[in-house]
């Protein structure tokens, strides 16, 4: 399979060189601060210091997908670490819990959306253009045909 | 370290998302009233329409402010920008741990209903568009990128069904925020699931499908917040970890022996997607 074919891996693994990594998640961070603090009423101390702990939980997780031979997106083991940090016979988790309570959890997801927006290319544009309705009609029946399949499902067995 | 100096430099892009969370965030949500249930406009759908606006490839005119090196240059920066998202949604998981065990055995089997695509999309694609082989990879899965180097491997991606899978991919990157936001605040107002249920189901997409999916749903039940994001990160994960499989070994087989009963006969004469 060539890699050269597929298309950019938004969420997928990229092998992260740690030093880049470092200054441009203190970067979205500052992004996320300031939106942060307009979308809250959280002050910009709080929202600093509760960006500063997700800020170490992310680096620890790239840090381990940098040094696990266990080969799983840096998502996962930056979850994972969020995870375990928080859990109720973590020790110290209600501290971590209080100090990431002033940061909105959606407001950290407008930044990414923006970049993601930016980033859609030309190649992407002419896929959607030039077979557009039918995919379009299909891709919505695929996404609600998932969504409420899953949900039955879960209904069923909760 | 000259590259980060690189992307760092790309001043005007990230001065441009600094500006549009800012004003995305300044607008909140906004619930539309429709029908059966309300449908909630998120910041970060927002952000994404503004970041559309802002490239030079989807509004020519944007060209004078912003270039392909920036296009370029961000996308790495949607993996990155999703990562405090991430620990953040581990924080939001920790606590809620014994739930989720409880809801264990549904979490797992709900990774089944990702075959509803099949039964709902493949039929429509097939009889009513009257596609051909590219069905199968439209239809056979929810087109992420695991989804896309299972069909790269098999077919390649110059096949019909590698037009297939890309093209739902792509709709799938655009709109699928969109879709995912208005199918929870419809189904979570419309009382017909329970809220478990359709948070679980929100875990079946890309990070920032469920970002989307969830974030709409707990605007729409605020009191269940924290088990919705619980439960929706659970099944994300679960996701990750069985989807494949499930795809390999159930749906990609299942969606070939439907097209051997409902498919056109003579052999991949691609012509969809005009």
């Amino acid at each position: 399979m060539s890699t050269a074919e597929l298309p950019v891996d938004y969420e997928a693994n990229t092998k992260p060189d740690l030093g880049q990594h470092a200054v441009l998640l203190a970067a979205v961070s500052l992004i996320a601060l300031v939106g942060n603090t307009v979308a809250t009423d959280a002050t910009v101390i709080q929202g600093l210091v509760g960006l500063a702990v997700l800020y170490v939980i992310a680096m620890v997780g790239l840090v381990l997908t940098h040094v696990v031979p266990i080969n799983l997106p840096s998502v996962a083991w930056i979850s994972l670490v969020g995870i375990l940090a928080t859990l109720p016979w973590t020790p110290g988790s209600a501290w971590v819990l209080d100090k990431v309570s002033h940061v909105n959890f959606l407001t950290l997801a407008t930044p990414c959306l923006a970049y993601a927006g930016i980033a859609i290319t030309r190649r992407e544009i002419s896929i959607a253009k030039s077979s557009g309705w039918k995919l379009f009609i299909v891709a919505v029946f695929v996404m609600t045909g998932t969504y409420v399949g899953s949900a039955i499902i879960a209904d069923l067995f909760l | 370290m000259e590259k980060t100096k690189d992307i760092l430099l790309d001043w005007r892009l990230h001065l441009s998302v600094l500006v549009i969370t800012v004003i995305a965030e300044a607008i909140g949500v906004i619930a539309v009233p429709i029908g059966i249930g309300s449908i909630l406009l998120l910041p970060l759908l927002y952000a994404f329409v503004m970041g559309l606006i802002l490239n030079p490839n989807v509004i020519r005119k944007a060209e004078g402010w912003m270039g392909q090196r920036e296009v370029r240059a961000a996308s790495p920066l949607i993996v990155i920008a999703i990562m405090p998202f991430i620990a953040k949604f581990g924080t939001i998981i920790g606590p809620s741990m014994e739930k989720i065990i409880a809801a264990g055995p549904a979490l797992i089997l709900q990774e089944l209903g990702n075959l509803g695509t099949i039964l709902l999309a493949f039929p429509v694609a097939v009889l009513v568009l009257g596609m051909g082989r590219e069905a199968v990879g439209a239809t056979f899965s929810v087109a992420r990128e695991p989804n896309i180097a299972i069909i790269a491997d098999k077919y390649g991606l110059k096949s019909a069904e590698g037009a297939g899978v890309m093209g739902v991919y792509v709709i799938g990157t655009l709109f699928g925020t969109f879709i995912f936001a208005i199918l929870a605040s419809l189904l979570a107002t419309s009382g017909w699931f329970s809220i478990e249920a359709l948070a679980m189901a929100c875990g079946i997409g890309s990070g920032s499908m469920m970002a989307a999916c969830s974030g709409a749903l707990s605007h729409a039940v605020p009191a269940m917040e924290e088990q919705i994001l619980a439960l929706a990160g659970a099944s994300n994960v679960l996701t990750y970890a069985t989807g494949l499989y499930l795809c390999i070994f159930v749906a990609l087989p299942v969606t070939e022996k439907l097209y051997d009963l409902l498919g056109r006969k003579e052999p991949a004469a691609s012509n969809a997607g005009e």
